[in-house]
């Protein structure tokens, strides 16, 4: 039976209900003041930025910042204004191309950087106006498909621009250089002051991050800022009640795409190179899912899904990292489903168990075991050693405790609460085996596994995102 | 008392010479893992970790390896370059597998003395002096092409062709060089460009003229090849596919058709036949295509060089295993043939046979 | 005109499949209004059970049945499972956010997506593999209209994508849960009311629309002989490409968009310039929705106020 909305009356009602229920946990963050949560954040970056030299670390810096001024763009255009646009991420290309393309060799011109940031960053404002024009007829899932092909366009307009035989000429115009990308872009270099560290560029990121992030919020609070909240939840009365929403829905389009170009003309100075395939959908995916999983419509959200989905996949290139994640993750989840400590050392003690008759059945059945230096990497490899019977055909056995593991976790979803209880420990056996059989060997492709259970967990538990508000439907 | 002490330290000293000098690094590996192309890098690791396994089984050494998955995208290239910079025992990496990789990288590896030996890049000016910490042990795209072009031209007498592009780095490149080529020759060759992700080859072949003689194509997933292949039957069109290096699969076997690759055959080299044997226990895959033996080679360039260096008596550093690595010299590598570099990094004497299927899909050498 | 009959039949072909993926999306956005982005994916297991199906009966070389009855094995297997598989994702992907907002269903299909291809990249291995169709269904079968070759491929699926379009409308029109489905897509809370069981409904028609995008992965792989793990993302866009030119909700409306889509693009790549066709196709289609920015047979949405 589908659950249908709750009436008016009702629902303001239980208004105190509902703040009286919230944890002491939420309560006290929600006290601390606003510019101490955001100040916290930018002394961190500051004050890495100053001590530390580590070119990696930094250039992750770098990253994140750019994924943030992203996710702040694509949060104004979906967040504020709810308009779902799938082409968002062709805006970024847009400016690294323009960028690239007026300061390389490729058509031989090399405009000083004051000029050619502004401008190309102009022009991306001006290609979002001209693609918001006619998308003015199309509403929800419509505009959003429009809005992808235009990206698709792009991608494949710069991919062919390599090969343009006009009727005319002998030989073929090479643009864009298509699948070769275009190296060697000049770095920035702002009145004689020459970008050739990443610090420099960690630096001018994180005070443009910092700029936005008080920008945002301003305007985030004016009558613009307003204007888009009445028209993401509801355009029909918006327009009733004197609000534009075609000009709205034009500025917040205009903004969004402004960031990404800037972005975008930045991004092609620090990495002084662009090649089209980063600019199309896998980085769409990942900007949504920062925007979403942080709660769209908040730029707090915006920012923590940024930071996740930039820090994360980065953390789990170790496999340290990853098994610890991996079995904090597994703990917690016992921890919250056995809602007894008690319970919970019996669901521990369980699976140790499980561990040591695995043990025995396999070595009685004559499996042969693999050498510990062939399988242990990292320490909880090594903790486990003893425990854990690590077959020689890893890959075959790794499979089926995949398959195994998928059939349990499905049992468990429609099994009566006393199966459940039993299921949960074998449940976790299998994980174990299956994380150091094989998912800790394979760390790039565990890693993309992670990220997506990730992304389904989290959706599930919450939906509305980290910072998003609840949105209750009224009938 | 200590006179006799002394002498005794003095024998001791004697007798327990310092030969056995355990080498030890981390040789890294940037290929695409996950993604698209993953087929290529798992492939790819696969076999560097078994050239890895080999050189430490022979000479004792005991080199670490690290899989960096680059999904063949320049910009994480490029972000996981500073990690490989500031790791310091990573000695030498096998890769990055595509050539826009290597222009977003080269430079910042050459600044750091560390090798970058890819078994995939073929880009014609990877080569042209910028890198000079690049290496490849296989041929490029301005010696392939010029290959297939004039045994298509003088030895099977070809008067029209028509070049598939496939628009990747890969493909571009070799298209471009084989257009060139081709006008050389005095031949009618025509180009037609096809996405990546293109869904089906069948408009594209019933754009090829009934007057064609070869199709060129540029792929590098053998069942694209294989496709276009019997395409061409399907429809009546009496032009025969050309592939390059990128089709040599055991998935392209239509009859008659024909190919240049880096090699010959390899698996069927006693010394490769242990490589591929333990390339599929390793992984469990059932066959290798054209991107693991070159990477076999890659690594072990990387690994013996660094061994060399070892029994010299130095402690095997980026710089002291790039300067071996310039001195490489292996006689007989699986790929069956002797792995030199020239100055500036491309491998001496790399030549690409052409091969034709035979009816029951095997090749042989023709050219 | 022999050569655009050609491309015309490349066309058709093509468009079969896409129509089968469109189908997929336009059902499950008919009942639950989400875009199920991991469709894709699900065509690309049924490809890869296809493959596994064929290999299990003796391989490409060496079939141990007849021809005809191992294509019919290969495709009972790949709908029965992608079918299942639908089930199962709607069940712990989607079901738990039905109160939710519209866009939280898209990151949890996105992160459906991410485990679906992974996963068949861990326990398949990234190895491509070949369907290998020309070794048991010889390339020169088939017959010739004047200039115009129809090979036996190419046949099959023209008329196995038409028998299954024909079947899902005798389904949707015809039998108690596809008439069931429509009343949910116009008006759910009213369907509820009637007393329709909502949860069985929608469990079957993620069933059916898994199970068609399980038989365009099979199609693909004997057209095209290429099953690997990413195979699925491309297909699945231009899957709910078609779904939205055609009017997203309507199954007479993703059949036309595929069918129109393959067209479209074979003959752009037929008589314009290879290189460009996929940048005017998306123009063309572009242009299309602002002329028609509901879709082909697609509704006119209206609000209620």
């Amino acid at each position: 039976m589908s659950n249908l909305g709750i009436g008016t009356d009702e629902w303001v009602a239980q208004h105190e209900e509902r703040s009286a229920s919230q944890s002491p946990l939420k309560k006290l963050f929600a006290r601390i003041p606003l510019w101490a949560k955001w100040g916290s954040f930018f002394v961190i970056a500051f004050l890495f930025g100053m001590f530390s030299d580590n070119q990696y670390l930094l250039r992750v810096g770098v990253n994140l910042a750019l994924f943030i001024m992203l996710s702040y763009g694509l949060n104004i255009v979906v967040g504020y204004a709810g308009i779902l646009d799938l082409g968002y991420v062709a805006f970024y290309g847009f400016g690294a191309y323009g960028y690239a393309l007026l300061s390389s060799e490729q058509l031989g011109q090399h405009w000083p950087t004051y000029i050619t940031v502004p401008f190309i960053t102009i022009l991306t404002a001006l290609l979002g106006y001209l693609i918001s024009l006619p998308s003015r007829r199309l509403f929800g899932d419509y505009l959003a498909i429009v809005t992808l092909f235009f990206g698709q366009v792009f991608v494949q307009l710069v991919l062919a621009s390599d090969n343009i035989t006009f009727p005319w000429a002998d030989d073929y115009v090479d643009i864009t250089a298509g699948s070769n990308g275009i190296p060697g872009l000049d770095t920035f270099n702002l009145f004689g002051f020459i970008f050739d560290d990443i610090k420099d560029y960690y630096w001018l990121l994180m005070v443009i991050v910092l700029i936005l992030t008080i920008a945002i919020h301003r305007v985030s609070a004016t009558r613009i800022g307003r204007a888009w909240r009445t028209v993401r939840e509801d355009a029909l009365v918006s327009e009733v009640m004197g609000v534009s929403v075609n000009r709205v829905k034009t500025i917040a389009f205009v903004a969004g795409a402004t960031i990404a170009g800037f972005a975008g003309t930045i991004f092609a100075g620090m990495q002084t190179s662009v090649f089209i395939n980063g600019f199309d959908l896998p980085l769409m995916i990942m900007i949504y899912a920062a925007v979403i999983l942080g709660g769209s419509g908040s730029l707090a959200g915006a920012l923590i899904g940024a930071i996740i989905m930039t820090i994360l996949p980065e953390l789990l290139r170790v496999p340290n990292y990853g098994a610890i994640l991996f079995f904090v993750a597994l703990l917690l989840t016992f921890f919250v489903l056995s809602k007894k400590f008690s319970r919970f050392l019996i669901y521990v003690v369980s699976i140790i168990l499980i561990g040591f008759a695995f043990q025995l059945a396999m070595t009685a059945i004559g499996v042969t075991q693999a050498n510990a230096e062939d399988w242990v990497v990292g320490f909880t490899g090594d903790l486990l050693k003893n425990w854990l019977f690590v077959p020689e055909n890893r890959i075959l056995w790794g499979n089926f405790a995949f398959i195994l593991l998928l059939t349990f976790i499905a049992f468990f979803s429609i099994a009566k609460p006393i199966w459940k209880q039993v299921l949960l420990p074998f449940i976790g056996f299998t994980a174990i085996f299956l994380w150091e059989v094989r998912l800790i060997a394979d760390v790039s492709t565990t890693r993309q596994l992670i990220i997506g259970a990730m992304l389904v967990v989290l959706m599930i538990l919450r939906p509305q995102g980290l910072f998003g508000q609840t949105r209750v439907e009224i009938l | 008392m200590a006179s006799s002490a002394l002498a005794l330290t003095g024998l001791v000293a004697i007798a327990t010479p310092a030969k056995a000098v355990t080498c030890t690094g981390t040789i890294a590996i940037m290929a695409p893992l996950t993604g698209g192309a993953a087929f290529i890098g798992k492939e790819q690791a696969g076999f560097a970790k078994v050239a890895i396994d080999a050189v430490n089984a022979k000479s004792g050494s005991t080199f670490d390896f690290k899989e960096l998955d680059t999904q063949l995208d320049a910009a994480v290239a490029s972000s996981l370059a500073p990690s490989v910079v500031s790791d310091k025992k990573i000695i030498g990496v096998v890769g990055p597998a595509g050539s826009q990789e290597v222009l977003a990288i080269g430079g910042l590896f050459g600044a750091n003395d560390i090798a970058l030996v890819s078994p995939s890049a073929t880009r014609t000016n990877l080569t042209a002096g910028t890198y000079p910490s690049f290496f490849r042990p296989i041929g490029n795209d301005a010696v392939q092409a010029p290959t297939g072009a004039r045994y298509m031209v003088q030895t099977l007498k070809a008067r029209e062709v028509v070049v598939i592009e496939e628009k990747t780095a890969y493909g571009t490149g070799l298209a471009n060089e084989m257009m060139a080529e081709l006008k050389k020759l005095g031949v009618k060759a025509t180009k037609l460009v096809v996405n990546e992700k293109n869904a089906d080859y069948a408009a594209v072949v019933t754009r090829v003229p009934k007057t064609a003689d070869f199709v060129y194509v540029t792929f590098q997933v053998a069942a694209k090849s294989e496709s276009v292949a019997q395409e061409l039957i399907k429809q009546k069109k009496k032009a025969v596919v050309f592939g390059s290096d990128g089709s040599d699969s055991p998935t392209f076997k239509t009859p008659g058709t024909f190919l240049t690759a880096f090699a010959p055959d390899v698996s069927n080299l006693p010394a490769a036949k242990a490589a591929f044997d333990a390339f599929k226990v390793k992984t469990g895959a059932a066959a290798a295509t054209t991107f693991g033996p070159p990477t076999y080679v890659a690594a072990q360039v990387i690994a013996e060089a660094a061994v060399r260096v070892c029994e010299a008596g130095k402690t095997a550093d980026r710089a002291s295993v790039l300067a071996e690595i310039k001195k490489t010299n292996i006689k007989k590598s699986i790929l069956g043939k002797a792995i030199r570099f020239t100055a500036t990094g491309d491998v001496i004497g790399g030549t690409f046979p052409v091969f034709k299927t035979q009816k029951d899909g095997t090749r042989k050498t023709v050219g | 005109m022999d050569y655009l009959g050609q491309q015309l039949v490349n066309g058709l072909t093509l468009g079969g499949v896409y129509a089968l993926i469109a189908l997929g999306y336009t059902l499950v956005y008919g009942v639950l209004q989400i875009l199920n982005f991991a469709h894709g994916d699900v065509y690309m297991i049924g490809a890869f059970l296809g493959f596994f199906a064929m290999t299990w009966l003796g391989g490409p070389l060496a079939p141990t049945v007849p021809v005809a009855l191992m294509l019919l094995v290969m495709f009972l297997v790949a709908m029965m499972g992608t079918g299942l598989l639908g089930i199962v994702i709607e069940r712990f992907a989607y079901r738990p956010l039905r109160n939710s907002t519209r866009i939280a269903p898209l990151i949890s299909a996105l992160g459906v997506s991410i485990l679906l291809q992974n996963g068949a990249l861990l326990i398949f291995s990234p190895s491509i593999r070949s369907y290998d169709t020309s070794s048991y269904i010889p390339s020169t079968s088939g017959f010739s209209i004047g200039q115009v070759t129809i090979d036996s491929v190419r046949l099959g699926v023209l008329v196995l994508s038409a028998v299954l379009m024909v079947l899902l409308t005798r389904w949707v029109n015809g039998t108690q849960v596809g008439r069931a489905m429509r009343a949910i897509a116009y008006d759910k809370d009213a369907a509820v009311m009637m007393g329709i069981d909502v949860d069985k409904v929608i469990r079957w028609t993620f069933f059916v629309g898994a199970a068609l995008a399980g038989a365009a992965g099979v199609m693909n792989g004997l057209l095209l002989r290429g099953v690997s793990g990413t195979m699925g993302l491309i297909p699945g866009l231009k899957g709910f490409t078609a779904a939205v030119i055609g009017g997203i909700g309507s199954v007479p409306g993703a059949m036309l968009g595929g069918l129109l889509l393959g067209v479209i693009e074979s003959l752009a790549q037929g008589y314009l310039s290879t290189n460009f066709a996929d940048t005017i196709t998306f123009i063309l289609l572009i242009t299309f929705m602002l002329f028609k920015p509901n879709g082909i047979l697609g509704r006119p949405m209206m609000v209620k106020v």
